[in-house]
């Protein structure tokens, strides 16, 4: 029994402390080494964050070269994959061009009421920049979800700056180096984002699953019941860390027989992300409104693809309006001729107004020739009428009957 | 083998290709993450440290091994020395095994593999909940272990291949 123990300890103290032929280093001392890194960084200790800082730089370069072949192979992978589901996905995205059409109108005029109430609330509007981040580095450990973008403090990246693919919200910068930057994804364990869950309008916080979706992992106020599949989610801006209106994902439940989980089904494919959006707040005053106005950013870029739509509409419009004002003038023309030929149908009217007097006016003459005497007032005739009064014409048309 | 041991550049960069794989995977992490395999993953750093330092350590340095976990860390965001300090445990339980075996079995060593990472990873996922307070789902943890233990037995079939050249 001694013997075994004997061995043993022997065997662990060889494994600790014996330096092989070509070790420069025992296996305890790195041991230590790496136990007191381990702590010092606990602690945030400084030399351990600035060697950190240092290394994060050269590493995510380097990172980023030695991943270029399999970065190749699983873009590969995906371009296959994309080839195979093309024409399917070229239908949806015309039908999703033609929706966004229409939307972009509406939201436009949402934009300019949302900066008009902003500076009434406020005295000032946040001018926001976004710029274009390429990911170096995208490889989310199944315990970490996070990405290396391209950008750093050289470019204002700060702690806690907004990511988006396209408009919709994807995490928030957690490590800024001098050109680099860690951004955790809203899929991680150890995001949490609050949110508005429309159109309730019900708060709640949202986090990661560690997987591609999220859940909601708290609700103010008993309204769970109130929600249904497909409700959109969008950050509500509470706590000042995300913006407020932007949207996240969709509401997905699944019931079980006593359950009812709620998931998040996010607009964005994190898998996918090859170019994010790095958004720079800074605050203007109203003064400098419109310098704001005047500010480009990257988003404007890609309106400009759908302004080139408008102004095909435009021109169409534009023709219309000219075909218009011919139809105007054909209308004009036919009302003239309209009003003319009314003015000859009057004149025609009273013409048989005056050729019907006329008959009247004879048919009394000829009957005044035979039945004259019979009305005129006489020495004899005393109940007869003076000539010329209306009695005497109505006498004359009764054919000398005096009423 | 020969016309490569005569060709001294080329046969120092296969000699150390162990070595220069590591750094390549603790840079690269690549585990087939975006085939998005439900819960699939494994440590590759594991089975490579294991083996070589079980079965040729010529060529394998601590130092370097540390280094590794050290780039490991700030690829993955880990706290800095985790990874050093869970490949070191591992350059430590083989040569402790190493020492204690009389016999080697690819069996024996494949098991010890299973218990080793097992005990590295409890280690990993404790310190992190721990003393850093990192909120992680233990089940991806099991899941690694498990598919990092079923690798092994393909991955070493290459690495021998390997050694039997370089001996050759």
């Amino acid at each position: 029994m001694a013997t075994s123990r004997d061995d043993f300890i022997i065997a662990i103290r060889s494994a600790f402390l014996k330096k092989s032929t070509q070790q420069k280093f025992s296996l305890l001392s790195l041991l230590l080494i790496s136990i007191s890194i381990i702590v010092l960084s606990n602690l945030n200790f400084k030399v351990i964050k600035y060697v950190k800082i240092g290394l994060n730089e050269v590493v995510y370069r380097s990172s980023f070269l030695v991943s270029i072949p399999e970065n190749f192979v699983k873009n590969s992978f995906f371009e296959i994959k994309e080839y195979s589901s093309f024409f399917n996905e070229y239908k949806k995205n015309k039908k999703e061009l033609d929706q966004f059409k229409s939307n972009y109108v509406s939201n436009e005029i949402m934009q300019f009421e949302n900066k008009e109430l902003k500076e009434l609330i406020d005295d000032f509007v946040s001018s926001s920049n976004k710029i274009l981040a390429k990911i170096i580095v995208d490889h989310k450990s199944p315990y970490l979800k996070s990405i290396i973008i391209n950008k750093g403090s050289k470019d204002n990246i700060k702690i806690g700056t907004n990511i988006y693919d396209q408009s919709y919200l994807i995490g928030r910068v957690i490590e800024v180096n001098y050109k680099t930057s860690r951004v955790l994804l809203l899929s991680d364990l150890n995001s949490n984002v609050p949110v508005t869950i429309a159109p309730q309008n019900v708060q709640a916080i949202i986090t990661g699953t560690g997987k591609n979706d999220g859940k909601i992992k708290y609700i103010k106020g008993d309204f769970s019941s109130d929600l249904s599949e497909e409700n959109i989610i969008y950050s509500s801006g509470t706590g000042g860390v995300f913006k407020s209106g932007i949207p996240i994902g969709k509401l997905k439940i699944k019931k079980d027989e006593s359950t009812r989980n709620m998931s998040v089904q996010f607009y964005s494919d994190f898998s996918q992300l090859k170019y994010v959006f790095a958004e720079i707040i800074s605050k203007k005053d109203i003064e400098d409104l419109d310098q704001v106005i005047n500010q480009t950013n990257t988003t404007d870029t890609k309106l400009k693809l759908l302004e080139d739509e408008i102004e095909i509409i435009e021109d169409t419009n534009l023709k219309f309006l000219k075909e218009n004002e011919t139809l105007k003038f054909e209308i004009n023309n036919l009302n003239t001729q309209i009003s003319s030929l009314k003015d000859q149908v009057f004149l025609q009217k009273k013409e048989i107004d005056k050729f019907n007097f006329d008959e009247k006016e004879l048919e009394f003459l000829r009957l005044n020739l035979i039945y004259g005497h019979k009305c005129r007032k006489t020495f004899l005739n005393s109940s007869g009428f003076k000539i010329n009064t209306l009695e005497y014409r109505e006498c004359v048309l009764n054919k000398g009957i005096i009423n | 083998m020969n016309a490569l041991k005569t060709n001294n550049y080329f046969f120092k960069i296969y000699s150390f290709l162990p070595i220069i794989l590591l750094f390549v995977s603790v840079l690269n992490e690549f585990d087939f993450n975006y085939l998005n395999l439900k819960y699939f993953s494994f440590n590759f750093p594991f089975i490579l440290i294991f083996f070589f330092t079980l079965k040729d350590l010529k060529r394998f340095d601590y130092l370097l091994v540390f280094f590794a976990g050290l780039l490991n860390d700030i690829v993955v965001s880990l706290p800095l020395g985790i990874s050093s300090f869970s490949y070191l445990l591992i350059c430590i339980a083989t040569s402790y095994f190493r020492n204690i075996t009389i016999r080697p079995s690819g069996i024996k060593d494949w098991f010890y593999f299973l218990f080793v990472i097992s005990l590295i990873n409890s280690i990993n996922y404790s310190i992190l909940i721990l003393f850093f307070s990192y909120e992680l789902i233990l089940m991806y943890y099991l899941v690694n272990t498990f598919f990092t233990f079923l690798f092994y037995i393909i991955f070493v079939s290459i690495f021998k291949f390997y050694l039997k050249g370089l001996n050759d």
